[in-house]
C-alpha cells in the first residue's frame, strides 16, 4: 500500500470480492420469499383456418386461432430481486404419430416488469391501461411502473399473439389439446427459474393454470378477417424507433 | 528546474505513504523519504473494514426496503468512499515514521573491499 497505484489496485480488488459476495447473497435471498402462484385459464374459442406461412408461399397449412380467458395472480413472484417475469400460454397437443412426444406451441406471451424495472417498449401493457384512442394515438409511454403490484392480470376473451400450426401442416380435428400457463422469472442477480423448475421448497406448484382438454375443430370455410386478428405485443415495435 | 517539477509530479502521482525527515537533518539527499509501515497497515485495514461493512449494509438496507437500487447505491457509494479514504496520501498515514539509525561516520570513511583490495 505504499503508492497510489498499489492502493487503487488493492481497493478495487477487494471491491470485486465484496461485489461478488453481495451478488451471491442477493441471489440466495430469493429463497426467503415463498411463492404461491395461482391462475385460472379457460379456453374461450378455437378456430382452424387454412393459410400460408408467408405471402409468397405456395404451401397451405392449417392454423389454429385460440382465444382464452386468463385470471392470474403471480404477485408472489415479485420481490426485490425480480426484474421481470415472462409469462406465456402454451398449447400442447399430441403429435400426428402416437410414438412422437406431444407438440407444444406458445400462443400468447407477455413481459411483466417488476416495480424497479425501467420502462421498455417491449413490456406488456395491460388492456385496461391502453390509451383509448387505439394504436394511432402516439401517447407518451408510461414512465412509471404500470401497477404497484405487478403480477395481477385478468384477460377476457384474449386474442392470441401467435397462430399455431403443426409441423405436418395438419391441425384440424386434433384431439386432446390443452392450454397451460408457463413463466420464467428473471431476477436482477441470480438464476432464471422456469415454471417447471421446482428446485426449491418455497416454490409451490401453481394452483390451476391449465385448461381442460379440448379438440381442435374442423377447418372453417368463411371467417371474417376481424375474427382472426392476433394481438400485437409491445415487441411488435421491434426494429422501429421507440 | 525541470527536474524539480518532474519530481513533484512523480510524487503526486505515486502518492507514497512515506514520512519525510525533518528539515535540517542533513541527510535529506540520502533518504529523502522513509516508508511508513504503520500507515500502510492502516490503509489496508480501512480498505477491508469499510468495504466489508458497505457490503453488509447494502444487503441489509436493500432487503429491508425491498429495493435493489438501494443495494446498488450503497454499494457503489461505499466503494467510492473507500477510494477517497485510502487512495490519496492523507497526512494521517504518515504519522508513524520509521526512525533510522544515524549514519556512522561519513561516506568517505567506509572501507569497501573487493577481492581483497581496497577500493576507495
Amino acid at each position: 500500500m505504499h503508492s497510489t497505484l498499489v492502493r487503487i489496485q488493492n481497493v478495487f480488488g477487494f471491491f470485486t470480492t465484496v461485489a461478488f459476495c453481495l451478488a451471491i447473497l442477493v441471489a440466495l435471498s430469493v429463497v426467503s420469499f415463498p411463492q404461491s402462484p395461482s391462475a385460472s385459464l379457460q379456453l374461450r374459442n378455437v378456430q382452424v383456418v387454412k393459410g400460408r406461412p408467408h405471402y409468397y408461399s405456395t404451401k397451405r397449412e392449417e392454423y389454429a386461432h385460440v382465444k382464452f380467458d386468463l385470471d392470474m395472480d403471480l404477485t408472489s413472484f415479485f420481490n426485490w430481486n425480480t426484474k421481470q417475469v415472462f409469462v406465456y400460454v402454451k398449447a400442447s397437443y399430441p403429435s400426428s404419430s402416437p410414438s412422437d412426444p406431444p407438440s407444444q406451441a406458445i400462443i400468447w406471451d407477455a413481459i411483466i416488469p417488476g416495480v424497479a424495472a425501467p420502462w421498455h417498449h417491449n413490456q406488456y401493457v395491460p388492456p385496461s391501461s391502453k390509451p383509448s384512442g387505439g394504436k394511432k394515438s402516439k401517447s407518451k409511454p408510461p414512465q412509471q411502473p404500470l401497477t404497484t403490484t405487478p403480477g395481477l392480470l385478468k384477460l377476457d376473451n384474449q386474442r392470441p399473439k401467435y397462430q399455431i400450426t403443426d409441423a405436418s401442416g395438419q391441425l384440424a380435428e386434433r384431439a386432446n389439446a390443452t392450454l397451460e400457463l408457463g413463466w420464467n422469472i428473471q431476477p436482477w442477480v441470480g438464476l432464471l427459474s422456469w415454471s417447471n423448475w421446482g428446485g426449491l421448497a418455497t416454490v409451490k406448484e401453481i394452483d390451476g393454470g391449465r385448461t381442460e382438454p379440448f379438440d381442435f375443430p374442423d377447418v372453417v370455410g368463411q371467417v371474417k378477417k376481424e375474427e382472426l386478428k392476433t394481438e400485437v405485443g409491445g415487441e411488435g415495435n421491434r426494429g422501429k424507433p421507440a | 528546474m525541470a527536474d524539480a517539477v518532474l519530481e513533484k509530479a512523480r510524487d503526486l502521482f505515486e502518492g507514497q505513504i512515506v514520512s519525510t525527515p525533518p528539515p535540517g537533518d542533513g541527510h535529506a539527499g540520502l533518504m529523502a523519504a522513509s516508508q511508513d509501515f504503520e500507515g500502510q497497515r492502516l490503509a489496508e485495514l480501512i480498505t477491508t473494514v469499510v468495504l466489508t461493512l458497505t457490503g453488509i449494509a447494502a444487503f441489509l438496507v436493500g432487503y429491508v426496503t425491498q429495493d435493489i437500487y438501494q443495494t446498488l447505491r450503497i454499494g457503489l457509494g461505499g466503494t467510492a468512499l473507500t477510494f477517497l479514504l485510502v487512495v490519496p496520501p492523507w497526512p494521517f498515514f504518515n504519522s508513524h515514521s520509521v526512525n533510522w539509525l544515524p549514519p556512522r561516520g561519513s561516506v568517505a570513511g567506509f572501507d569497501i573491499e573487493v577481492d581483497g583490495k581496497k577500493v576507495s
